[in-house]
């Protein structure tokens, strides 16, 4: 086994992908090189991993968990769950874990015989095949559809920002929401002192708090960021809209649209997901929430809320492919004035979402 | 056999975390523990403290014999909490930030007595 240091951090993309804060695992400042045969492929979300079998140089045997990413991502790259099998020698370059433990994040892997080149980069890294361009679709009576056009299948997939920081902010931030300088917290949202080391100390310990991390649902904007994409299902007749996430936890989300008040007596037991009421604004879905519980962490990266919480979230599409998000985030009891964040996310056209649960990787998770 | 006390584990952990979890103000929530001079001499205390986004209030005890807090402040830099109530003092630093489970660990005086306390969020 080969050990050396990179020296440099690796791609961003390489993290894009992962459920859990992968920075608190893996230590991305060094690389290990792995030769041995594979014992066992766990193909499973949202993770998989191929335990390979390696000597240590004069040593005993040891059986490396290799996290090969996600398998819906590696499938759409062309690493399909009969790929790789037990038995076969591989070569696999990956980023080890902080904690010394036997486990590693894949970057290269090749087959060894004979020698074939299986998978190079990372699973969330696949470049979304080209699209064609159109307008927004409409119903009937011209309203903007946020769903699919008439007939047609697809869903909405990868966000163009996997964190949330303030409009008009310019720092560098990981995809899993780590800053790359923790001098830049004061510009990412404007925090009430108690929210500021709540999030530094969230940052510092590299996310490894993440509720999301058990699998517990990601609210608030956080749901608009999660691997795996999302659906809207517009039942106009029936005065609402499901929201349905692929990713997470995949659960759903109702916005009513029959005129209903804010915050129903019925509603008000704090929730995940909170209360929603929509609205359009000629070619904008309008949504105000309220009912937001504090067991869940409202974006990548540890930003805080209480049940204070106030959303004002705006979605348009300004064409077919694109869904622009915007939200308002109005908590006066953890931010000093309210702020904005906003991002887009890419329409995938002629597929439906896949089966995904984070629950399903428990064994590959926490067992070796 | 291990695999599966290990997967019951793991689901507990899971069941205990969603059903506690609290990722707001850092002191919201119901507390309990003890404090006193000795290991054999401990005084229950339950503490109810909320963040109303300008000051934590709450009670010591809450029932017929409830201590209203007067004052509890932070120093966010060391995670040192300071709690005043009519006769108490106590200063503690918080511990395990990042749990559900936090605590606070320090000192506390009443009524000319003092000892140590230690209070864990339920």
């Amino acid at each position: 086994m080969k050990q050396f240091v990179l020296g440099a951090l690796i791609a961003v993309g390489a993290v894009a992908h992962a459920q859990l804060p992968v920075p608190a695992l893996y230590d991305e400042w060094r690389r290990v090189t792995l030769d041995g045969v594979v014992t066992r492929v766990a193909w499973a979300n949202p993770r998989a991993y191929v335990f390979v079998d390696v000597r240590e140089p004069g040593g005993p045997v040891s059986n490396w968990a290799i996290e090969i990413g996600n398998p819906l991502d590696l499938e759409q790259r062309g690493w399909l769950r009969t790929t790789v099998r037990a038995g076969d020698s591989v070569s696999v370059e990956a980023v080890p874990a902080r904690d010394n433990a036997k486990r590693a994040l894949l970057s290269t892997f090749w087959k060894t015989s004979p020698r074939a080149r299986v998978f190079s980069g990372s699973a969330a890294t696949a470049k979304a095949a080209p699209t064609a361009a159109g307008p927004a679709p409409r119903w009937p009576d011209g309203q903007v559809r946020l769903g699919p056009p008439a007939g047609r299948k697809g869903y909405w997939g990868a966000a163009s920002l996997t964190t949330m920081i303030e409009s008009a902010s310019k720092i560098s931030v990981r995809a899993d929401g780590l800053l790359a300088n923790l001098s830049d917290a004061d510009r990412v949202a404007p925090f009430q002192p108690w929210a500021r080391a709540v999030y530094l100390h969230r940052q510092r310990t590299l996310l490894r708090d993440d509720p999301a991390a058990r699998c517990l649902p990601t609210g608030g904007p956080r749901q608009f960021h999660t691997p795996n994409g999302f659906q809207f299902v517009e039942q106009r007749d029936l005065g609402r809209i499901l929201v349905l996430f692929g990713g997470a936890n995949r659960n759903w989300r109702i916005i009513y649209t029959d005129g209903r008040p804010l915050g129903q007596a019925a509603e008000a037991v704090p929730s995940y997901y909170g209360s929603s009421v929509g609205r359009w604004e000629k070619d904008a879905l309008v949504v105000e929430s309220v009912g937001y519980n504090e067991r869940f962490w409202m974006t990548n990266g540890g930003l805080p809320h209480t049940e204070a919480l106030r959303l004002v979230e705006r979605f348009s599409r300004p064409d077919l492919n694109t869904l622009r998000y915007e939200v308002t985030v109005d908590d006066p009891r953890t931010y000093t004035r309210p702020w904005r964040s906003e991002w887009t996310v890419r329409w995938v056209p002629d597929r439906e979402i896949e089966e995904f649960f984070c629950e399903e990787n428990v064994e590959s998770t926490f067992i070796r | 056999m291990r695999t599966r006390t290990f997967v019951l584990a793991a689901a507990f952990v899971v069941f205990t975390a969603s059903t506690r979890a609290q990722e707001g103000h850092p002191l919201t929530g119901t507390w309990a523990g003890d404090w006193g001079p000795a290991g054999a001499q401990r005084t229950h205390i339950t503490m109810v403290m909320n963040w109303d986004g300008k000051a934590v209030t709450g009670v010591i005890n809450p029932g017929p014999d409830a201590i209203s807090l007067t004052a509890v402040s932070v120093d966010w830099g060391t995670w040192t909490v300071r709690i005043d109530a009519k006769g108490v003092a106590a200063e503690g630093r918080m511990e395990d930030i990042g749990s559900s489970h936090r605590r606070i660990v320090g000192t506390w005086s009443q009524g000319g007595a003092k000892g140590d306390f230690t209070l864990t969020r339920d």
